[in-house]
Formats: structure tokens, C-alpha cells, sequence
């Protein structure tokens, strides 16, 4: 089954017009919540089952990605600013890596998407609208799977492993000197985000609340329903 | 929902034009626009000496100059990583920058500021790579609009005989070679800015640029830039100023410590060639 791209709005110069083969897979949801192990997992099984699979996340794009981290030390970087840095980043690994792969018949596997970087840009205060507009040149994926869970089960998780962070816990803009209750506050506001763009784009929700094999098992399932007609 | 903040802390309009503080400010922002060679930047650096003699508080921005951003630019097209895309997106984020922590708060403060190259720039070149054009209108919604825009029109073998630079001078960019007009740099070059002269045709109707014919003596262009300025600039802010060299004069100082504030900072490659023949 062939199909050209879909686009959120018009189709961008550069994106081609062709059929494509392969699928493209986003997993979504909030920092900490499992989703490199379980992209991890999925490469790994989808390689076993003989697809060829192509990893992708931010701030990984040849173009943007050093610019972005040096301007993430800075300290006037505005939201506005910072996501149209993302959405080159974003632009540059979909034009260059991502289509291609698809082109080429290989499940593009995305550890996050646009959605993130919606979803941080509303909670700074920047008009849906506007990031609706910025990101209308990304293509519609297959599936997104959506790793969901509320706060009270993502901290201690996030704190097992490591420190909070800076840009996680929303102290870029909310001030003030509770790192614990900006995190609370932060994670829960893009949380409801990510709940609300759940909706508008059709995600599939996963609970992430449970293990590791169950979480897996349920993405697998999705997967599994995404590819089918790829091998005809 | 959680809110975290009474109000949208970005403030723009659906889309370029009809953002909700355009003319709001105490200070004016004024803009120049023309193709490379269009002699746009020599008027913009005579029109701030004028301003800044009579007292009035300028603050200047130029495309591509944010100091998060330009770095990035520089490397795509060091690089040739840059598609129109990319191209049109890294410029977006190098003008959201200045305008968020430059030409906003600037005109907050009631100062005069020029812009040498505002969207229009954007708008043109992208639109000639290809770049969706009410996409551009919508995504650049978050700039102010100018209380005046000069476009300096200029015939393609004008600038080309002023910018008098072989095909070695010629940027990839600048010459639109990403596009695949011509293999050859200069005809590209040609062809490309051909392209953005008929932009920037069409954004003048749409958007009312005040056009001065660049061919005519840069005097003559001067008088005609001054004479749109002056009264807008009647009721803004001036501060008592005096240059560095009055108050050295006057104290009897030489100023051999001080640095003129014009003078840009030297180069890496400056320093050391400074350095060695020092």
C-alpha cells in the first residue's frame, strides 16, 4: 500500500509528492516517562521481525542541533525564539532523514515530534495558534503513541535516576526558588497540554503508569496495526 | 487545565500586519529594504548619524545578527545545509530574537530603531525559493509593523556594477545556487535577484513601502529619507547627549584608554595579526 505524505497544512518545498512505503511512528508524552527504553525495545523488535527501522529524536539534526544547546546555556532565550530553533531542528531531520527513510520503505521510529514542542511553547505562555501555523508543514504520522501518566507517578521515576532539571521543571520562566513545586507545577501544566493535543490529533493513549513489559505489549499492538500492508 | 500564567506573554496577531501594538509604542521603528547593492545600508548609517546629532536615542538591528541564532545560520551556510525550509525557519528564529529582546523593548523605551532589513526581506526570499507566502505571513505575525518602510529600488545591473564582485565573491545563497538556476554563480546570481526585484514589486503594492528610486545621487536619496523621518520623529524622547571626544576636550584628556564606542570589536584574525605585528 503506497500513499503520498499527508501534511498538517501545505505541502512544504523540498517534501516531494511521491508515494512513500515506509510508516512513520512518533512516540510522545513527558520527560521521564520511558520512552527511550520503549523506542529502544521497539527498534529492536522490529528489527528481529525485518524491518528497517530509522531512530530519530530532537535535537539530533546536523543544521541546529549544537546551535540549540548553546543557546539553552544562554539566558534571553524566549520561547519564541527557541521554538522556531526546534522547528529547524525539526524541519531539517524530516526533509533529510526522516521522509528519505520513508521513501525508502523503513519504519521511522520518532522519540517525540511537534507535539513536545507545542506542548512547552503553550505552557510559556506562546498562542496555539500561532504554533499550529509554525508546524503545519510536518507530515501527519501513522501512529502516535501517546505514554501517558500524571505527575504523582512521574516524579519519583524522574528521581530515581537523576536530578531535576532546569528547563524540566519549567524555572526558565516561572521563577521563584521551589524547584520541587515548579516541577509539580510545570510537569502538570504540559501534562494537561499533551492531554489536549491527545485529543485534537487522535493520539493512541498508553498508560505508562504500568511495567515495562505491559506498556511494551500495548505499543506493540499499535505497531503491529500501523504496518500492516507494508510487506505488499 | 493548570495555569501557569494569567495572559499569553506573547502577544501577535493571526497573521503579519495586524499585530495588537502595532503603533503603540513611544518610539518609531523605521526599516529599510532592498536587494544586496541597493546602496539601503549607506542610507540607514547616514539617517542615524542625523538622528543621533539631534539629540534622539537610535538603537540599530541588521538581518542575521541575533547572537543565539546567527552562529547556526553561519554554520548552514558555511555548510550548504540550508533548503528554503530551513533557510526561512533559522532567519525566523534569528528575528524572533531581536525582536523579543531588542527591537520591542527599544521601542517600549521610546527609542528611534532602525532595522536594516525587516520581514520583508523574509517574505521576498523565501517566497522566490518557493516558501508557502501566506505561510509567512502567519509565522512572521509576531513582528510590529514599521512606522516606516523604504524600499530602495534599484535596477539589477546597478547593483550588480555597484557590488562589483566576481563569481568568487558571490555567496552560494545570496546567488540562489541551492536553488539550481544556473551552474554558473554569476548567471544564478542574475537570476535569483531578478526574482526578488518582482517580490519585492508585489510586496510594495501589498504593503505600502515608500519606494525611492536608489540610482539617484546618495545626497538626493538622503534628503527624501529625511524629509518621510522628520515628522515622525518630532515627539519622541531626546536625551542630552555629548560624545566622548567633547567631554575629553573639555576636561583637557587626551583619551588614549578610551575606546571610541563606534569602533567595532576586532576579529579573532585581527587580534592576531595585531598581536604579531605589534
Amino acid at each position: 500500500m503506497m500513499s503520498a505524505i499527508r501534511f498538517y497544512g501545505h505541502t512544504p518545498p523540498g517534501a516531494g509528492d511521491e508515494p512513500i512505503l515506509g510508516r512513520l511512528i512518533v512516540v510522545e508524552g513527558t520527560d521521564g516517562v520511558g520512552r527511550s527504553t520503549q523506542i529502544a525495545m521497539l527498534q529492536e523488535w522490529l528489527e528481529a521481525e525485518g524491518y528497517a527501522v530509522l531512530v530519530t529524536g530532537f535535537r539530533r539534526s546536523e543544521l541546529a542541533a549544537s546551535g540549540i544547546e548553546r543557546a539553552m546555556r544562554g539566558n534571553t532565550l524566549d520561547a519564541l525564539t527557541l521554538n522556531l530553533f526546534y522547528a529547524t531542528d525539526f524541519w531539517d531531520r524530516l526533509e533529510k532523514s526522516i521522509i528519505p527513510a520513508m521513501r525508502s520503505g523503513m519504519v521511522a521510529l520518532v522519540d517525540r515530534y511537534i507535539y513536545s514542542i507545542i506542548a512547552r511553547a503553550r505552557v510559556r505562555g506562546v498562542p496555539a495558534r500561532w504554533l499550529n501555523d509554525v508546524f503545519e508543514f510536518a507530515a501527519v504520522p501513522d501512529r502516535v503513541l501517546y505514554l501517558d501518566v500524571d505527575v504523582a507517578h512521574l516524579l519519583p521515576r524522574v528521581l530515581a535516576v537523576r536530578q531535576l532539571d532546569h528547563w524540566e521543571s519549567g524555572d526558565d520562566f516561572l521563577g521563584g526558588t521551589d524547584l520541587y513545586e515548579n516541577f509539580i507545577r510545570y510537569q502538570s501544566a504540559l501534562i494537561d497540554e499533551f492531554r489536549e493535543l491527545a485529543k485534537q490529533h487522535n493520539f493512541v493513549t498508553v498508560d505508562a503508569r504500568g511495567s515495562v513489559s505491559d506498556v511494551f505489549q500495548a505499543l506493540q499492538t499499535e505497531v503491529r496495526e500501523a504496518l500492516k500492508g507494508m510487506g505488499e | 487545565m493548570t495555569v501557569l500564567l494569567e495572559q499569553p506573554a506573547y502577544k501577535m496577531g493571526e497573521r503579519y500586519g495586524q499585530h495588537p501594538d502595532d503603533g503603540q509604542y513611544p518610539g518609531k521603528l523605521i526599516i529599510v529594504e532592498g536587494i544586496d547593492g541597493s546602496g539601503k545600508s549607506t542610507q540607514i548609517d547616514l539617517l542615524g548619524k542625523w538622528l543621533t546629532s539631534q539629540n534622539l536615542v537610535t538603537a540599530f538591528t541588521e538581518w542575521n545578527s541575533s547572537p543565539i541564532v546567527r552562529r547556526t545560520t553561519k554554520k548552514g551556510k558555511v555548510e550548504e545545509l540550508l533548503t528554503p525550509m530551513s533557510f526561512s525557519l533559522i532567519h525566523a528564529a534569528d528575528f524572533a530574537n531581536r525582536v523579543h529582546a531588542q527591537i520591542i523593548p527599544a521601542l517600549r523605551a521610546g527609542a528611534v530603531v532602525l532595522a536594516d532589513r525587516y520581514v520583508f526581506t523574509a517574505f521576498a526570499r523565501d517566497a522566490a525559493r518557493g516558501v508557502n507566502r501566506e505561510w509567512l505571513r502567519r509565522v512572521y505575525s509576531f513582528a510590529v509593523q514599521p512606522s516606516l518602510a523604504v524600499y530602495f529600488k534599484v535596477p539589477l545591473d546597478v547593483s550588480i556594477h555597484r557590488i562589483n564582485v566576481g563569481r568568487e565573491g558571490l555567496g552560494y545563497y545570496e546567488s540562489g545556487q541551492d536553488m539550481g538556476f544556473s551552474n554558473d554563480r554569476e548567471e544564478s546570481f542574475r537570476i535569483f535577484q531578478g526574482k526578488l526585484l518582482e517580490e519585492y514589486d508585489a510586496l510594495t503594492e501589498e504593503f505600502g513601502l515608500m519606494t525611492i528610486d536608489a540610482t539617484q545621487p546618495i545626497a538626493v536619496q538622503q534628503q527624501q529619507v529625511r524629509r518621510y523621518v522628520e515628522p515622525l520623529v518630532s515627539g519622541v524622547m531626546r536625551i542630552q547627549g555629548q560624545s566622548v571626544p567633547e567631554a575629553l576636550g573639555k576636561a583637557g584628556l587626551t583619551g588614549r584608554y578610551v575606546t571610541p564606542p563606534s569602533r567595532r570589536r576586532l576579529t579573532e584574525q585581527e587580534a592576531l595579526a595585531a598581536a604579531s605585528s605589534g
